[in-house]
């Protein structure tokens, strides 16, 4: 499903863009996949984001970290079209798709889940994974699609279940199944283990990282778990207040004093 | 010709009716999220039952009409407690067949329009098997003003007084009144409110029959000027129904805005090409009122007001 | 559109291949059983006119297809559409017009297909409008209902001369008599729908007289009914299911919603234009009670009570409820239909249809055989 892009097409973005994707390609980094410039989003008189320059790189594992309200969902929801943007610029593998819509956005390679789990509640769990997999194989090859996407997700046996009847768990791996099994190269996840016990967060977390390793494919990840970000992020962006406060492995946002002070309240 | 007076009273004219029509139904929507389109038979019974109580009991106009509104409220609490919430026949089936048989109509936009389609079919017909296909109007009271070559109805000018009292009585309800302080709470979010310990299901149950007894009154008020026969809700039905919409969130404001642009499309349209022109054009004004300004007059307003907010 | 499916038993005779096209989870009745009862009860439709009024039934069965319509736009789209007899009225006055200014065979022919064209092509310019416009949910109901009124207003003042196309006058609440009658097919080579009967003997019960309109009229609804089927269990059909189920979720496969609802509501105002069509061609009249409030709710009445979600439950219940209005005497009529959609909606949501449906499955798999985990396959689903 991914464009195959060259080092050119870096060079046809803002000058913005160019320096951060020349910083990124120190290390091991590769092509900046995606990339925002300046965002902002206001809802009437709010703004709940604020000239946010926010970029991942091509299978790079970021977790996207802040208070309640910082304006996460809300990034994420820019980057997939969602949501539109008041001001700024969103680029993906060097094109321009602040003016995409959503669909058109998926169709370049961006998977999102949503905050809220939504599978297709009255459509048996086959059906939902059917969905997403239509679109581009047939006959054998769809059938072998859907039976692994619904055995990765660890629901062999409930195929014909309604994906409303499942445990929460269960519906979060089914969603995270669905939204990878269009095969992206930028999967968005909004708080993946919300209200699942250890052994499930375990199980996603691993999920994720199996992903991320074996099919190269970049995570944006939304979650609260400090535990549950250690143990998958390799780079971690805090936002505060609709703003980019930290970006930095993980490594060093864990020991940053600043980041547990905006955490535990008090404005900043 | 535009006659300068008689556009005025016209106006006024189309300002009552849209006002009256639509303030109980925009009650309704605002709080329940429920569409009634059994609005124009609520109406129905209030213009009837007034009509009745003056032709067959012999009681004067001045009480039969809020005799009118208040039947229709009841009705109107009745209707809710059995249809709207189920709440009526889920205690028969929680005592008998251990489980609720109705799931309350609340915020299903579409199922409630066609549930109450269905009242509003029995309802007609209801009428016109008990009473016929018309019964006696009344006359009108007052009799006209006289102003150079033209007359004009004073009762007509009495409504359109009723219908800004009604409006100001209604603001007086929603922000001076602990029912009103709720129902706005209600309005904003539901699920706060009911934490914040508003008896929503209460709430709703006095809603309902509020706005029903609006519906109610605004027929009995209008029953001296139109023909008493079961369908005479469907003069209102449309036209409440696109005022609520367009006038959007709030209720006081979007219906006297609604009515003031709508009324005035009515009335000169009505005034230069004739009623079914009139009637046309508030048709499609609302129709490219709903597809540009999806959150009525007073979202808009209200989206207005929040960005010039912001960029003070 | 997904081509034919292998499923997990490669060797599936050409029949079985077939009949997977017209099953799935999105219609009802994929058993031997239910194809059997569709072919006995297609046989009796054909039956009918020899015992009873074809040409009543004729009428409900022309309503069907308005009723398929609104199923296909609502029950299979999540659009609840208030406006398709402005689709149907349109078709109707459309073929009107053009066969009285063009009253040949061929004129005639042509008539047929500019009212389909006039459904869908009305359709497309509302739904554009709407869908194109950001116009979500009970806002699309509430405009598909003022439109409704729109047209039942203009045409209902359409009383002047001025108001003719060419020979047709449109004619207000009059409406407009003398559509010619239904012939397909071009001079020198066609054919007479309408008072046209053709006898038939049949040796030991006798002679009859039967209407070549009342079969039309069955083929086009058996064959509407089909080619939906396909089109509900193909792959379009599940993505229109998701897009009723969950709009913004199915936008974030790559699906392109909003041309999918538009792409539906048109083909479901071509399809509401040729049941106008053969409406206006059984009356050879038409006028604008077709666009009153209560015609405009009358499809959702049938629909809502034999199932939306349900090809077979809008046709049924379309057959039924007609019937049943025209039997009784008219005031109770409505008061009996409206207690019915009353409480359909409040107990039976999903409609009549769907409810017997389940019945009939649960008694067939016996107690204890709900769906679940440990549940075998579903004997229902052969594809996939």
């Amino acid at each position: 499903m991914s464009d195959t892009e060259t080092e050119s097409d870096i060079d046809s973005l803002g000058p913005n863009v160019r320096q951060t994707a020349a910083e990124l390609a120190t290390g091991d980094r590769t092509e900046t996949l995606l990339q925002t410039d300046g965002l902002v989003k206001q809802f009437g008189g709010f703004t709940a984001t604020d000239d946010v320059d926010f970029s991942v790189a091509e299978g790079e594992l970021r977790c996207l970290i802040g208070p309640n309200g910082a304006g996460k969902s809300t990034l994420l929801n820019l980057i997939t079209g969602s949501y539109e943007a008041t001001a700024g610029s969103i680029y993906y593998n060097g094109h321009d798709i602040t003016d995409l819509d959503p669909h058109e956005r998926v169709s370049r390679g961006i998977s999102m889940k949503f905050q809220v789990p939504s599978v297709y509640g009255a459509l048996s769990v086959r059906e939902n994974v059917r969905l997403p997999v239509q679109q581009f194989a047939d006959g054998e090859e769809r059938r072998r699609l859907v039976a692994e996407a619904i055995e990765a997700a660890g629901l062999t046996g409930y195929e014909d279940v309604d994906a409303g009847q499942l445990s929460h768990g269960q519906q979060q791996q089914l969603e995270i199944g669905m939204a990878a099994a269009l095969e992206p190269d930028l999967l968005l996840l909004d708080e993946p283990v919300a209200g699942l016990d250890v052994a499930e967060r375990e199980a996603i977390a691993e999920r994720i990282t199996r992903l991320n390793e074996e099919q190269g494919i970049a995570f944006v990840v939304i979650e609260h778990d400090t535990d549950f970000v250690a143990s998958i992020a390799e780079e971690v962006t805090v936002l505060h207040n609709g703003e980019v406060f930290r970006e930095g492995p993980i490594e060093e946002i864990e020991s940053d004093p600043e980041v547990q002070r905006i955490y535990l309240g008090g404005e900043s | 010709m535009v006659n300068g007076i008689n556009l005025a009273l016209q106006f006024l004219d189309s300002f009552a009716f849209i006002v009256l029509a639509a303030a109980g139904l925009a009650i309704i929507f605002g709080i329940m999220g429920v569409i009634n389109l059994a609005h124009g038979e609520f109406i129905l019974i209030g213009a009837y039952t007034s009509t009745l109580s003056v032709t067959h009991l012999g009681i004067p106009l001045a009480v039969a009409i809020p005799i009118g509104g208040v039947v229709t409220a009841l009705f109107g609490i009745l209707t809710e407690r059995v249809i709207i919430s189920g709440a009526v026949p889920n205690y028969v089936s929680q005592r008998t067949l251990d489980r609720d048989i109705i799931e309350p109509l609340y915020d299903r936009l579409a199922d409630s329009m066609v549930a109450t389609f269905g009242l509003s079919l029995i309802l007609t017909q209801g009428t016109r098997i008990a009473f016929g296909n018309s019964i006696d109007g009344l006359s009108t009271p007052f009799g006209p003003i006289e102003y150079g070559a033209f007359s004009y109805s004073t009762y007509r000018i009495v409504l359109a007084a009723v219908s800004i009292g009604l409006l100001v009585a209604t603001y007086y309800l929603f922000t001076r009144t602990e029912f009103g302080m709720r129902a706005r709470a209600t309005i904003q979010d539901k699920e706060t409110a009911r934490a914040m310990g508003v008896d929503t299901e209460r709430m709703y149950m006095l809603t309902f029959g509020i706005g029903s007894g609006l519906a109610g009154l605004t027929g009995a008020l209008f029953a001296p000027v139109i023909t008493m026969r079961p369908t005479l809700g469907d003069q209102f039905l449309v036209e409440s129904f696109v005022a609520v919409v367009v006038g959007g969130p709030s209720v006081v404001l979007g219906t006297a805005l609604s009515g003031g642009v709508l009324g005035a499309i009515l009335a000169v349209f009505s005034n230069l090409y004739g009623t079914f022109i009139g009637r046309i054009a508030l048709l499609v004004a609302a129709l490219i009122a709903l597809r540009f300004l999806p959150d009525g007059i007073t979202g808009f307003i209200e989206q207005l007001r929040k960005r010039r907010q912001e960029s003070e | 559109m997904s081509s034919t499916e292998p499923t997990s038993a490669p060797n599936r005779s050409l029949p079985d291949r077939l009949r997977s096209r017209f099953e799935g989870p999105n219609t009802i009745g994929d058993s031997r059983g239910f194809w059997v009862g569709f072919v006995v009860a297609v046989a009796a439709l054909a039956v009918y006119p020899v015992f009873g009024d074809g040409s009543q039934l004729s009428l409900f069965m022309v309503l069907a297809l308005l009723g398929l319509s609104l199923s296909v736009v609502w029950g299979y789209s999540g659009v609840l559409s208030f406006g398709q007899v402005v689709f149907f009225g349109i078709g109707a006055y459309t073929f009107g017009v053009v066969s009285i200014n063009f009253a040949t065979p061929g004129g005639i022919t042509a008539a047929v297909v500019a009212g389909i064209v006039g459904g869908g092509l009305s359709a497309a310019i509302l739904g554009y409008f709407m869908f194109y416009g950001g116009v979500r949910d009970v806002y699309v109901t509430i405009i598909t209902l003022v439109s409704t009124i729109v047209m039942h207003t203009f045409m209902a003042q359409t009383a002047g001369s001025e108001w003719a196309i060419g020979e047709a006058a449109l004619g207000g609440f009059n409406g407009m008599p003398d559509i010619p009658v239904l012939t397909l097919g071009v001079e020198g080579a066609s054919y007479q729908f309408m008072y046209n009967p053709f006898p038939m003997r049949v040796i030991g019960i006798g002679s009859f007289e039967l209407s070549p309109f009342y079969y039309l009229v069955l083929v086009l609804l058996v064959g509407t009914y089909l080619g939906l089927r396909v089109l509900v269990n193909s792959d379009y059909g599940r993505v229109m299911v998701a897009v009723r189920e969950d709009e913004d979720r199915t936008e974030m496969f790559g699906y392109n919603v909003t041309r999918i609802k538009f792409v539906v509501f048109t083909l479901g105002g071509a399809l509401a234009g040729l049941s106008g069509v053969l409406y206006a061609a059984r009356n050879v009249y038409i006028d604008p009670t077709v666009f009153s409030l209560l015609f405009a709710t009358l499809p959702v009445i049938w629909v809502s009570i034999g199932g939306r979600k349900s090809l077979l439950g809008a046709v049924v219940a379309t057959l039924a409820i007609e019937y049943l209005r025209i039997s009784m005497a008219g005031e109770l009529a409505l008061v009996l239909l409206g207690t019915l959609l009353l409480v359909t909606i409040l107990v039976l949501p999903g409609g009549f249809v769907p409810w017997v449906h389940r019945q009939i499955v649960d008694a067939r798999l016996g107690p204890g055989e709900a769906g679940g985990p440990d549940a075998p396959d579903a004997s229902s689903e052969v594809s996939d």
